[in-house]
């Protein structure tokens, strides 16, 4: 007997499994592994805790620690010691390899996409038996059906090789659970890791079930970032799925412009009832903007801006900032108003950095900076963007009042999402 | 803004839902009527007058049946037909059946550019002109994604299809004739009968429409609240795919088969048309064709190479770069070039190919639909949407019959020896 034995988890499905006398114990169904990262090991690898094992017309959990996987002259048995019962925690907190894994699709957490399972390679090692990797190739196909080493023997003759293609165990994370009754957020933590516009791409590839499970695991902040980053179809769906309360929380940690096109999309009453639930300070902000026509600027633009006094100096400004620590958009450009809101003028980062801390702001302010209506077409944004190389452009009303401002990051959004209808 | 729809009345606010909501159902009645299809029933009609008229209600039932399944499916797991028989039945079945409908709708996308080369003929333009020229626009139209604009003027262009209605009328066909020979429906019992009758059956019913009509429900991101209207969208699509069946059968029913002209190809059937009911119904009838024919030719190829990345793990879809989803674009381009060049290779066989893609359709059929009844009454997929009984009979009665008539199909030419 060999210490090392690898092999598919196709090979031992429907097999048999043998007790010390070789006797039948019962058919192999599916095998059960620890859902969260063990720690017990290095991470690669993934202790195999149980097995779903059909005795005469009775399919119950065993544990796997008595059973041992070797290999007899190219031949796969499997041995058992004693059957011992699997305790049903173990049960509930395992991910089983057939009903979870195999043929499912999962997320390739390197490549940053969906792959559909082939087969599941493991090893049985002294302390235990470990899944140590998904094959996601066509080598793997072949094997299922059953063409793999024919097919392999004929491409041989031409000197072609059938490149197997595995991801490690660390790097793939399940998502389909829809076989399942219940699921935790944290069965989803090595997806939290990936960056908000991969997981949006992921999310919008998943069927809908799994996407919502995945979506509602995420934290508010996460959430807000990943809900950014989707297609419009998609957000519908994710809003109308999430309870109100939680969806309200989500949606107040997002820029108050994109709130508001999604809920432009969304049923009144459902738009309603969300705003009703967010705190009085976003969801009024979010009301102004659905004021707004969709071809307005005043849609487009943000109510996320910074504006200071006249009178205030370079030190305190600073000190402002640190204090608030704002999204970095915000700080595309700098506004200051009198006390009515009314514009008088802008600085940006670079003024503020290389002025004196004692100077007043009125010093390094441009005064009459290029502002754009808030009920002006928005097709004008683009051409005062980018002749005057501006990255934010303040938006005004009638009496040149400050309402928000636009960033050029939303214009570009909005100019591709424009060619992709029209493409479409 | 949220004052504006608010004001919409009960009636007005349904109506935009529905128009909202149309479409899997209706598109892809309409490109049921392909040119195999054509053909089918102009041979149909062309042969038998009449008397196979009566075949298209089973198959309408079932077509409602099947399809609002589909629907029910995609709806409920929003996941495609591939997939839920690739997580659901395992790697052996669903190679069969994916190889099988790739091999199937090469033979039915070869049927397609047989109806462009064959209408365009009759307009005076050679084949090796039109289908090249075809097929190239067609790989353009779809590689270089102006695929939805597309969708939406071929669903407009489909309305052609309703001037085979206007063919029917200009050859003024018999109309009590007609309607006793749908209440007293009759068939003779000879093989030549039977396999036209398993023919008419086979292209209402094509295997590939259910992942086709289940992907659509799932792009179009229908909800079960709306179901009435997705369940008025199949209705309308089959009545469509229906009545321009009826239509055509009427049309060379009426002119062909007192003649006794026989013909075995849908262009033959324009052709023969023109000295009877005129050169005008001639030409309707064959612009009717073309338009069907490059509208399946573009779907056809592009559905059957996404069905099959989606099962096994391949990347796909339109909006991937070459090289993401490399498997998927060759398959797609495969498809359509061995296609094209078959209809350009002199004397091709090609009665053999549209008869062979339809035995490979009628073995298909009864695997894919067991697999989606199975899939549908499973709980742990459907939860409290499973099929009621009667969708359940009506469903294994189909199975049964379309198996019945397959082995048949089968069987017969080694019977006839």
């Amino acid at each position: 007997m060999t210490s090392l034995t690898t092999f598919y988890l196709s090979g031992i499905i429907g097999k048999e499994a043998y007790d010390t006398d070789g006797e039948v114990v019962g058919i192999i169904k599916d095998l059960v592994i620890n859902a969260m990262p063990s720690g017990f090991n290095d991470g690669g690898q993934q202790l195999v805790t149980g097995v779903r094992l059909k005795i005469h017309k009775e399919t119950k959990f065993y544990s796997f620690r008595t059973f041992r996987v070797v290999k007899a002259r190219e031949k796969l048995n499997v041995m058992c010691s004693n059957l011992v019962e699997l305790k049903s925690d173990d049960v509930n907190n395992g991910l089983l390899l057939v009903e979870n894994i195999l043929d499912k699709q999962i997320v390739d957490l390197n490549g940053r996409k969906l792959v559909r399972v082939n087969d599941v390679r493991l090893v049985t090692i002294q302390n235990g038996t470990f899944a140590i990797a998904v094959d996601i190739g066509i080598e793997g196909l072949m094997r299922r059906i059953g063409i793999s080493t024919p097919i392999k023997k004929i491409l041989s003759l031409f000197s072609i090789n059938i490149p197997a293609k595995f991801i490690l165990w660390d790097d793939v994370q399940a998502v389909d659970f829809s076989n399942l009754n219940i699921r935790l957020s944290k069965d989803y933590s090595k997806l939290h890791t990936l960056h908000p516009s991969d997981l949006a791409d992921i999310l919008e590839d998943l069927d809908r079930k799994s996407s919502m499970s995945v979506f509602s695991s995420l934290d508010e902040e996460k959430a807000a970032d990943v809900l950014e980053e989707l297609e419009p179809d998609a957000q519908i769906h994710m809003v109308e799925n999430l309870p109100i309360n939680k969806m309200a929380d989500v949606l107040e940690k997002m820029p108050a412009d994109e709130v508001a096109d999604i809920l432009d999309e969304l049923e009144d009453e459902k738009a309603e009832m969300l705003l009703k639930e967010m705190d009085k300070e976003s969801s009024q902000e979010v009301r102004e903007l659905l004021e707004y026509d969709d071809d307005l600027v005043g849609s487009i633009m943000t109510t996320d801006y910074l504006s200071f006094s006249a009178s205030k100096t370079v030190e305190e400004v600073l000190k402002e900032l640190r204090l608030k620590k704002p999204e970095s958009a915000e700080l595309y450009n700098l506004f200051v108003t009198e006390t009515n809101d009314e514009l008088i003028g802008s600085f940006n980062l670079r003024d503020l950095v290389v002025a004196e801390p004692n100077v007043n702001v009125s010093q390094i302010m441009k005064s009459e900076p290029v502002s754009l209506f808030d009920n002006q077409k928005a097709s004008a944004i683009a051409e005062i963007v980018s002749k005057y190389n501006l990255l934010a452009v303040p938006v005004v009303d009638r009496n040149n009042l400050l309402q928000g401002m636009v960033v050029v990051d939303d214009v570009v959004e909005d100019l591709i999402n424009k060619r992709r209808t029209k493409k479409r | 803004m949220l004052s504006v729809n608010i004001r919409k009345s009960g009636f007005l606010k349904n109506l935009a839902i529905f128009f909202a909501i149309i479409g899997p159902g209706i598109i892809t009645g309409s490109v049921d009527n392909d040119a195999g299809g054509i053909t089918t029933y102009s041979v149909a009609g062309a042969m038998y007058g009449y008397g196979l008229i009566w075949t298209l209600i089973p198959s309408f039932i079932v077509l409602v049946v099947i399809q609002e399944m589909n629907a029910r499916m995609g709806i409920v797991t929003g996941k495609g037909l591939s997939d839920l028989i690739r997580e659901n039945a395992g790697v052996k079945i669903t190679f069969f059946i994916f190889v099988g409908l790739l091999f199937s709708n090469i033979g039915n996308t070869t049927t397609e550019f047989a109806g462009v080369a064959g209408s365009m003929q009759i307009f005076g333009v050679s084949k090796y002109i039109s289908v090249p020229v075809a097929a190239v626009l067609v790989w353009l139209l779809v590689v270089k994604g102006t695929y939805k604009i597309a969708e939406r003027i071929f669903l407009i262009f489909s309305l052609s299809l309703l001037t085979y209605v206007v063919s029917a009328l200009m050859s003024k066909p018999h109309w009590g004739e007609i309607g006793s020979s749908i209440i007293h429906p009759q068939m003779e019992m000879n093989t030549q009968s039977l396999a036209m009758v398993i023919a008419l059956v086979g292209t209402t019913i094509a295997p590939w429409m259910q992942f086709y009509m289940q992907s659509s429900v799932i792009e179009k991101g229908l909800k079960i609240k709306n179901y009435k209207f997705t369940l008025i969208d199949i209705v309308v699509g089959c009545v469509v795919t229906v009545v321009v069946a009826f239509f055509i059968m009427v049309a060379c029913g009426a002119t062909l088969h007192p003649n006794g002209i026989v013909i075995n190809e849908a262009s033959d059937a324009a052709l023969a048309l023109k000295p009877l009911a005129g050169k005008l119904a001639s030409q309707v009838f064959a612009f009717g064709l073309f338009v069907a024919s490059v509208f399946s030719a573009t779907i056809l190829p592009l559905a059957t190479s996404f069905y099959v990345c989606e099962a096994f793990g391949f990347e796909a879809g339109i909006d991937k770069k070459w090289d993401e989803a490399k498997e998927f674009y060759i398959l797609y381009t495969g498809i359509l070039v061995i296609s094209a060049i078959i209809i350009l290779i002199p004397n091709a066989p090609l009665i053999a190919i549209s008869i062979w893609s339809q035995v490979i359709n009628g073995i298909l059929l009864p695997v894919v639909l067991v697999c989606m009844i199975l899939l549908i009454n499973n709980k742990k997929i459907m939860g409290t949407y499973i099929n009621k009984p009667v969708q359940n009979i009506i469903g294994w009665s189909a199975v049964g019959i379309l198996t019945g008539l397959s082995l048949m199909l089968i069987i017969m030419p080694l019977l006839r020896r």
